[in-house]
């Protein structure tokens, strides 16, 4: 792929290099977690788990500069999530694996600053690994299938893969959020609000995070059974993001993105079931949210509930 | 190490401290038997009643694997001789490999399975892991890294088994194997992320390399150039006809852009390693044995040791140091006198075949032999230099002494390099791993002893001496010792 030279706003001479960072505002739930970003609280059961593969693609994740001299520093991102989980009762603990396939952009200077694209493909880099992310959710009160129910969740990222291929910070950083769900036979939702501590904090560079940052998202849809059968659809959007706490929702420090989702997933709670995911949205195309974005994911999980004799 | 690096390495070594466990297998060697007693996290589930080991739909593995290795000085008349750059540093030198691998597995349908295996590496070769050729002391080398932890996701693949009938047999819960049952009669086909080495060559003797051999001379025929990237995984497919004690192997996969790098050219069709091999399981006096032939083929982009030389003869500006003005890939050599193959690469054939045979002599001891020849006329592209090898050895758990889970065996590894090789080497030449700007051609080998003392059923701690001569198989250098610690524990 052509990766164009753009200068715009300054001189190539005077620049100072952008360092590259985890542009993915695409925080994935917990394998078996329900929704693509929120997380539905089914914590229950013995011993269960979950395997899941997301697979998306990002347009213009990373645009710098302003009006029609945009700068597209990221402008096409595909790549694969795996990751795992256990729970246990009301915990989950899961470990999951950002494996970027394809990070395409221009390289060019902008604000005083010189962006290098990335470039990432297999044949450059077969066995990439992004951010390697652990963590664990709790249901703290609430029937795992009642109207309310409220959790929390801590997440914490080991840093892998280049900076330059805008893959990782380069540093920890961790997640910390309050979970919230809850469903009758026909409608579910979710939310969450948290904070990403973040220690890369670029703030003079166009397009860089300013460290830390709030998390915020809800969904929401109606379950629609598959008549008598143990599937359901569930469809709805989900709409979520993140802004800086040093620079409160103002326009170039705050993602946001909407997206609608639809999952057709087993139901059962006493074998192994499937659940696939397809999703498409548009974001503000700020702070590493895309123009637009589509993704799909498969799960495989299994509740193991087992009724205990008194 | 920066403070960062340290940190990460300090994290890494805290987590590798932390667990526990029994059996897994390292890249391309086979798995340690499934042990009932195993602390584990399977077993453990297993033990409360919430996973049944015998028929499952998932399962996840761990291991954590550190080795550090060190020679004192030995005799070396010249190093790096006109330039070039691949001599093994005389001088006492330390090296260390920390690796740490979680595997995944679940069933997808029925007769298929899906595994992940993401992996992180943490390395410091001996003299930038050049030197040395078919008998690198440490087999974890081989994974291209740096001090700084790397993760890399080392298996992604899809397994389906297609059963044609036979007798049931059991495979037992383990790191890339569900446990269930299977027909002894069957084709299995494999697409995706792999080591070679995952299939083929798999001992039972020399089994784990992470609690036997630290030398990768043992953990498959050292002149075998099985096609991988610069970690030892690539892409591609297998078919495998199990049939009752015979079984058949064949592969395709994609090779590495350049010789030993980590980008994969992907044109399957034009550039490929193809390996086939035929194994017989035996009982031998009521013990267990396999006969394993194998042979590849490998059509890669690679030059030809007799080109290089032809090429330097009628101009001699096409010489090592002209390499990188030219802009052609090389290794570094700054030898004016030299040929070298950057000047050659082309599509290009390279071949072996060779035979690993392996007996039980008790339920503890076993022996195994493994010899191959390739063709000699190839640079390596992606595993060592050797151009013919030999290996054999012994190991024996301590079941006789009472202590069931240690291990103790010794070895020998031997490894030449074809007159054409040694021709090119001679005049000042490098490959991927050797040339010292001379050479005096001589078998490099290696004689090996080691120990691993089990802890908890979960943790071996595993002491290690090899004696090596003629290093880079130059009669010039060396002999050398080298000593080994490891500690490696499986979850």
């Amino acid at each position: 792929m052509a990766v164009a030279t753009v200068v715009l706003h300054g001189t190539r001479a005077a620049a100072q290099q952008a360092q590259g960072f985890n542009v993915e505002r695409f925080y994935p739930s917990a394998p078996g977690a329900g929704w693509f970003v929120m997380d539905d609280l089914d914590i229950h059961g013995d011993v269960g788990g979950a395997m899941q593969v997301t697979a998306a693609y990002d347009r213009d994740p990373l645009l710098v500069g302003s009006g029609a001299s945009r700068l597209a520093v990221v402008s096409d991102r595909a790549f694969a999530n795996f990751g795992g989980s256990m729970w246990y009762k009301r915990w989950r603990f899961y470990l999951n694996f950002d494996l970027p396939a394809v990070v395409y952009g221009s390289s060019g200077v902008v604000g005083g600053y010189t962006f290098t694209a990335p470039n990432v493909d297999p044949t450059t880099l077969p066995d990439p690994v992004g951010d390697v992310r652990l963590g664990t959710d709790m249901r703290v009160f609430g029937d795992p299938h009642g109207p309310f129910r409220f959790g929390i969740g801590a997440q914490v990222f080991y840093p892998s893969g280049r900076s330059q291929d805008y893959d990782t910070d380069g540093t920890f950083h961790a997640m910390f959020r309050a979970l919230f769900a809850g469903n009758t036979d026909h409608f579910t939702y979710a939310a969450h609000i948290g904070t990403h501590l973040r220690w890369f904090d670029e703030s003079q560079t166009p397009g860089s995070p300013k460290g830390s940052e709030l998390l915020y998202g809800i969904a929401a849809g109606p379950i629609m059974p598959i008549g008598t059968s143990s599937w359901a659809l569930v469809v709805g959007p989900e709409i979520y993001g993140a802004t800086a706490l040093r620079a409160f929702f103002s326009p170039t420090s705050t993602a946001l993105e909407g997206l609608l989702s639809a999952r057709l997933e087993g139901t059962r709670d006493d074998t192994i079931q499937i659940r696939i995911k397809l999703g498409a949205g548009v974001g503000n195309g700020q702070f590493g949210a895309p123009e637009w974005r589509v993704l799909t994911s498969i799960e495989i999980f299994n509740h193991n509930h087992v009724e205990h004799a008194p | 190490m920066s403070h960062v690096d340290g940190r990460r390495h300090f994290v890494w070594g805290v987590v590798g401290a932390l667990c526990v466990a029994t059996r897994v297998h390292a890249q391309g060697a086979p798995p340690a038997a499934h042990e009932d007693t195993a602390f584990d996290v399977m077993n453990v589930l297993s033990d409360h009643g919430l996973h049944d080991l015998d028929h499952e739909n998932w399962n996840l593995y761990g291991q954590t694997t550190y080795i550090s290795s060190w020679h004192p000085s030995f005799a070396a008349p010249y190093t790096n001789a006109n330039g070039s750059v691949n001599s093994l540093l005389p001088a006492p030198e330390w090296s260390f490999t920390d690796s740490f691998t979680v595997f995944l597995a679940v069933r997808l349908w029925p007769g298929a399975e899906a595994y992940f295996v993401p992996e992180v590496i943490s390395e410091r070769a001996f003299s930038g892991l050049h030197g040395i050729g078919g008998a690198i002391q440490n087999f974890e080398l081989q994974k291209t890294g740096s001090v700084t932890p790397q993760v890399y996701m080392s298996r992604a693949y899809i397994r389906q088994n297609i059963d044609l009938g036979g007798k049931l047999i059991e495979h037992t819960s383990q790191p890339t194997q569900l446990g269930r049952k299977v027909k002894s009669r069957r084709l299995v086909l494999t697409l995706g992320n792999f080591s070679v080495l995952d299939f083929f060559d798999r001992s039972s003797v020399a089994w784990d390399p992470r609690q036997t051999f630290f030398n990768m001379a043992f953990m498959t025929y050292a002149s075998w150039d099985f096609n991988a990237d610069a970690r030892g995984y690539t892409w591609g497919g297998i078919a495998e006809l199990d049939w009752d004690e015979w079984s058949m192997r064949i592969a395709r996969t994609a090779s590495p852009q350049n010789p030993n790098v980590l980008p994969i050219d992907f044109r399957i069709w034009e550039y490929y390693g193809d390996q086939v091999e035929l194994q017989h399981d035996h009982v031998l006096f009521g013990q267990p044995g396999a006969v394993r032939l194998l042979g590849y083929r490998n059509n890669v982009n690679a030059g030809r040791f007799a080109d290089a030389i032809n090429t330097f003869a009628h101009d001699p500006t096409k010489n090592a140091a002209g390499c990188a003005a030219a802009g052609l890939y090389n290794y570094g050599s700054g030898n004016v006198t030299a040929p070298d193959l950057c000047w050659v690469r082309k599509e290009n054939d390279k071949i072996g075949l060779g035979i690993n045979i392996e007996q039980h002599v008790t339920k503890d001891l076993g022996v195994f032999a493994r010899w191959m020849t390739s063709d000699g006329q190839t640079e390596v592209d992606a595993y060592n230099p050797a151009d013919r090898s030999f290996a054999f050895g012994a190991t024996m758990k301590g079941g006789l002494w009472r202590r069931p889970f240690d291990v103790a065996g010794t070895g020998v590894a031997l490894s030449w390099i074809s007159s054409i090789h040694a021709q090119y080497l001679a005049m000042g030449g490098v490959d991927g791993f050797v040339g010292d700007g001379h050479l005096r051609q001589g078998a490099e080998g290696v004689v090996e002893g080691f120990y691993s003392f089990n802890l908890f059923k979960a943790l071996w701690l595993s002491a290690d001496y090899q004696f090596m001569w003629n290093p880079g198989f130059n009669q010039d250098r060396g002999p050398l010792h080298i000593f080994g610690v490891r500690a490696h524990a499986e979850f």
